[in-house]
């Protein structure tokens, strides 16, 4: 084991292993910190979703706490006016490329997004941008369960959960920019591609993209 | 290490390439530049005619093709070398011209002056290019051979000096070279301008035989072609660079990383590569000596954001070119995992004159903490288009009014956009910042890599901070939330702003989101893909202002502000130039013989108003996009 | 998109060849789908599979290869292929009229392909010769100042030796695509 040390956030010591990621030491010790696509086991984070932002002493910018790792008397802030404005600015920025109708949502009352707004006390509507324009057809289908993108917040934890822990690379990332997708080969329905329909993307995802048609609200 | 003297095969070798090369100096030789650039105004044309004419008239001269010179504006270019003569150069060459000078120049004596732009060395007759406004500011380190040197032969190259950098450099220690890098300060010529030498110093320091060095030719900046000049015109100069810094840090594999839009880079770089291979100057046991190093080309495949050092490093690992966050840095786990130095074309480019010079020349060019020069593409509303160079230091001003030659008549500054989509639109007031890296960011630009846009009356800064935008969120790569969706909502933003919709809130919400792209993105796209349009809300605010509250585009550029209108008291019955040059039949002849034009037709494509003899100059733009009365519509 | 049996066997033997040349290791990958994008013109589903099998990596992310860079395209291009410059230099001096008037000349838009693959048009983001505003790129040659007129005429010369489709066909231009020599 690596060397114990003491690290402060929000006012409180904390005891911690040389090396480990803030972010999963704070969540280890009930500090919250808004995040999508940190994934404990991966070795060189995502970073992508910009959420878990935190001020650390010494350091002129809000950095990510999921890529930071931790240091002997590292002192860190979750919560300053900067990062709330980043944090709200992102999470406004997901919303307005998220359907936000979620009435109809399986994930409701067990969604990411909207752990983050209780949490942050951040509003789960649009008030500052337009919505992304765009449709998508819905994948219904495998057998038990459904693909919807307009849910999708793009953080990859069902391509980790197909490539890493099911081993099966049907899905991954696919295109550029504005239109990057979590896609099959060529697009195609996820029954017509190499997916084995073993539904560990469906329990990885966050926010009611991957859902259970049993789960389906009316 | 093996001590076979490298210094003495070296000189074996430079000796060998003199003597090929004084072979060809009895002999005229026409030197065409054939870079992209020249390509593209017609040199291979010019290449033939002068093959032509040549072979017409029996006579003994060789036609070869050379880079880009840098004086774009005058393209296509070309230089006469003959005995007893100095190398005169010629530019605006079509066949008649080529005919003549063969005529007159290589079959006669004369070396027709009145058509010559410059000489090449100094002499009694005619003025060089050092005489040139701009040859009293330009200083040119890197650039000082391209255009001049046959780049498709290796000999011209040695038999200048080259690779006598390397062989001095191979007698002695490694740390010897590192010193002199650290020592001349020479900072990172990609657009942040790290210093060379503590990256280089940091993989020395990791421990391991396997490192890598990479040449970022993967130069993105729309209206930047620096980094493909030197690779084109004169590719050994990167070369011996890399071989050097490979020398420095114990690397034994590099790669040239090029764009895909750049073939004839790739081409030139790839033959380069091979004859050094064939003189013994790379490969295995270098010169003789222990030292091995191995040079390969890796073809981009066209994203802009592989520029970004970690996304570079992506790609060539065979994934999507998707920035990492940092640390680690590429010099603790660069390409494969291992310890990578990765260095800009330029920034190489100035290796083998620090060594061959010493870091006491170079600091002695520019400023003392920012020694060297700085290289510029001018292009936009300036009289000498094309690529300079100057000493870090010189100022904005300079470089526009003198060494670009100024503003062409009738045009009035308005701002000069630089760094490209990172940089920022700079304003009259700032024209006397000197160019630097750090005076640039504090006035809100960037140097990026160099790319530098003049803009006048004319020029939309509303439209052009859109335009940036456009393109940065076109070539974002989308992995992270702010630059995915940020650049995307301002976009959609200024767009608005651009058809006149929004209201000053919306600005300030412009500003708010920039900032926050700024602070929140993953990589240095995304970080510095705000900064055209907050640099163009701070010095142009009124102007956006215009576009919303007036529905008034003052450059008359946003083309939904627009209309187009024929002034009839200024139109002709007895012309019809603009009904022809229409595409969409817009323009019809009223009954009394004027022309007017059907506003539902017209696509607003400036044709008309090209078209329109400047005697009448009768199709004008108006905005708001109001048409006059009917009383003045109808007149006359 | 339907593949005559020729084709499939045009692929196949493509793609073996190719991953004949190259070690098969994941980081080949991009220069392996260029070789194979310049052999084909484009990159098919099929190609796409099979050098996933060669390579032993999900076929889905050598899609993602594929639809990230620019350069590659999924659908075979038109026999000649217009790329119009959108750098700095050309967008201001009219990249984008440049870029409608052969839009409103091919009658296709900007991505696309024409129906008889006569033609493709595409923006590039820049070409490296803004002193030549604005320019575009027609089958690899680079042409300089591109103004609407001149687009007139390069249509012409592209027009010469397309199908019977109604379009003009009484000039006759120089010879096409010569390459960029």
């Amino acid at each position: 084991m690596s060397e114990e040390i003491t690290i402060t956030i929000d006012d409180q010591n904390i005891k911690a292993r040389r090396g480990e990621k803030l972010l999963w030491v704070a969540l280890d010790n009930d500090i919250y910190i808004p995040h999508l696509c940190a994934i404990k086991e991966e070795g060189r984070p995502n970073a992508s979703c910009r959420l878990c932002f935190v001020e650390i002493e010494g350091l002129e910018r809000p950095v990510t706490a999921c890529t930071r790792k931790v240091e002997e008397g590292m002192v860190v802030n979750t919560r300053s006016p900067r990062i709330d404005r980043l944090v709200k600015t992102g999470f406004d920025l997901l919303l307005s490329d998220h359907n936000l109708n979620c009435r109809q949502c399986p994930a409701n009352r067990n969604c990411a997004l909207q752990v983050i707004a209780k949490k942050r006390k951040l509003k789960l509507k649009r008030d500052r941008f337009k919505p992304v324009d765009r449709k998508f057809a819905l994948d219904d289908s495998p057998a038990e369960f459904a693909f919807d993108r307009s849910r999708c917040v793009l953080c990859g934890q069902c391509v980790w959960a197909d490539r890493v822990e099911a081993e099966v690379g049907a899905i991954g990332f696919t295109k550029r920019g504005i239109n990057r997708v979590v896609t099959t080969f060529n697009d195609l329905p996820l029954a017509d591609s190499i997916c084995t329909e073993c539904k560990l993307c469906v329990e990885a995802c966050p926010v009611g993209a991957l859902y259970y048609k049993e789960d389906k609200k009316a | 290490m093996g001590k076979n003297d490298p210094q003495k095969i070296y000189e074996n070798i430079r000796e060998e390439a003199r003597q090929q090369d004084q072979s060809r100096q009895d002999k005229p030789l026409v030197m065409v530049g054939t870079a992209t650039c020249g390509l593209a105004a017609g040199a291979m044309q010019v290449k033939e005619d002068f093959i032509r004419e040549i072979k017409n008239k029996d006579l003994n001269a060789e036609v070869i093709e050379v880079g880009c010179i840098g004086h774009c504006y005058a393209e296509p270019l070309a230089i006469i070398a003959k005995p007893g003569f100095p190398p005169v150069c010629y530019g605006n060459l079509d066949d008649g011209l080529v005919h003549r000078l063969v005529e007159d120049f290589l079959a006669g004596d004369d070396p027709s002056y009145e058509y010559a732009m410059a000489a090449l060395e100094r002499n009694d007759e005619f003025p060089t290019f050092e005489d040139f406004p701009r040859g009293v500011y330009e200083e040119k380190l890197i650039l000082e051979h391209c255009g001049f040197t046959d780049f498709s032969r290796i000999d011209s190259y040695i038999a200048r000096g080259g690779y006598s950098a390397l062989a001095k450099s191979l007698s002695g220690e490694p740390d010897h070279v590192l010193a002199m890098i650290k020592e001349a300060n020479l900072r990172g010529r990609g657009g942040a301008g790290f210093p060379a030498g503590t990256k280089w110093e940091a993989c020395l320091n990791k421990s391991g035989d396997e490192k890598y060095v990479i040449c970022n030719g993967d130069e993105g900046d729309p209206g930047a072609f620096m980094d493909r000049s030197v690779l084109e015109s004169d590719p050994h100069l990167v070369i011996e660079g890399m071989i050097l810094c490979a020398y420095a840090v114990g690397a034994s594999q590099g790669y040239l990383y090029i764009r895909a839009e750049y073939p004839r880079a790739v081409e030139h770089v790839r033959h380069a590569i091979k004859q050094a291979g064939e003189k013994g100057l790379l490969g295995s046991s270098i010169l003789g000596t222990g030292f091995s190093f191995d040079l390969e080309v890796f073809q981009g495949s066209g994203a802009f954001i592989c520029g970004e050092a970690t996304a570079l490093v992506n790609s060539m690992e065979g994934k999507m070119g998707m920035p990492e966050s940092r640390p680690p840095r590429l010099t603790d786990q660069g390409y494969r995992g291992k310890p990578t130095v990765l260095n800009n074309v330029k920034t190489f480019a100035y290796v083998p004159l620090i060594i061959e010079r010493g870091p006491d020349w170079f600091k002695s060019i520019g400023t003392p903490e920012r020694p060297g020069t700085a290289v510029f593409s001018l292009v936009g509303k300036i009289n000498s288009t094309g690529l300079v160079e100057v000493p870090m230091g010189t100022t904005l001003r300079q470089l526009i009014e003198e060494v670009g030659d100024g503003l062409p008549e009738g045009c009035e500054f308005k701002a000069v956009q630089i760094g490209g989509p990172s940089g920022g639109c700079l304003p009259e007031s700032s024209l006397d910042v000197p160019i630097d890296f750090d005076s640039l960011h504090e006035a809100g630009a960037i140097m990026g890599s160099g790319g530098l846009v003049v803009m006048d009356q004319e020029d939309c800064m509303v439209s052009v901070a859109r335009y940036f935008l456009e393109f940065t969120q076109h070539e974002s790569c989308g992995k992270c939330t702010f630059c995915r969706l940020g650049t995307k909502h301002m976009l959609d933003i200024l767009t608005d702003i651009t058809r006149g919709e929004g209201d000053l809130e919306t600005l300030e919400l412009l500003k708010e989101l920039g900032e926050d792209v700024r602070d929140g993105s993953l990589c240095n796209l995304g970080r510095t893909a705000p900064n055209p349009v907050l640099t163009t809300l701070r010095y142009f605010y009124d102007e956006y202002k215009a576009h919303i509250e007036e529905g008034r585009c003052p450059a008359l550029v946003c083309r939904d502000l627009i209309l187009y209108y024929i002034k009839p008291s200024k139109c002709s019955k007895l012309c019809n130039v603009c009904v022809g040059s229409c595409p969409t039949e817009a323009i019809y002849t009223r009954d009394d013989g004027l022309k007017a034009i059907d506003q539902e037709k017209c696509v607003k494509c400036d044709n008309c108003r090209k078209a329109c003899p400047t005697e009448y100059d009768a199709v004008l733009r108006l905005s708001p996009p109001v048409l006059p009365d009917e009383k003045e519509r109808k007149a006359k | 998109m339907q593949l005559m049996e020729g084709e499939k066997e045009e692929i196949l033997t493509c793609v073996k060849e190719v991953l004949g040349e190259n070690s098969k290791t994941h980081e080949n990958l991009v220069p392996i789908l260029q070789q194979v994008q310049k052999r084909l013109g484009y990159l098919p589903a099929l190609a796409m599979d099979e050098i996933a099998a060669g390579l032993k990596v999900p076929a889905v992310d050598i899609y993602g290869l594929a639809t990230f860079y620019n350069q590659f395209r999924l659908n075979p291009p038109g026999k000649h292929e217009v790329k119009v410059c959108m750098g700095t230099a050309c967008y201001m001096t009219g990249g984008d009229i440049t870029m409608e008037s052969f839009e409103r000349r091919m009658d296709i838009n900007e991505g696309e392909t024409s129906p008889d693959r006569h033609y493709s048009l595409e923006r590039v983001a820049c070409v490296g010769c803004c002193t030549l505003a604005p320019v575009a790129v027609i089958d690899d040659k680079v042409e300089g100042k591109v103004t609407p007129t001149r687009v007139d005429g390069i249509m012409l010369t592209l027009e010469e030796g397309r199908e019977e489709t109604g379009i003009n066909e009484e000039e006759s231009g120089p010879e096409e695509g010569d390459g960029n020599g």
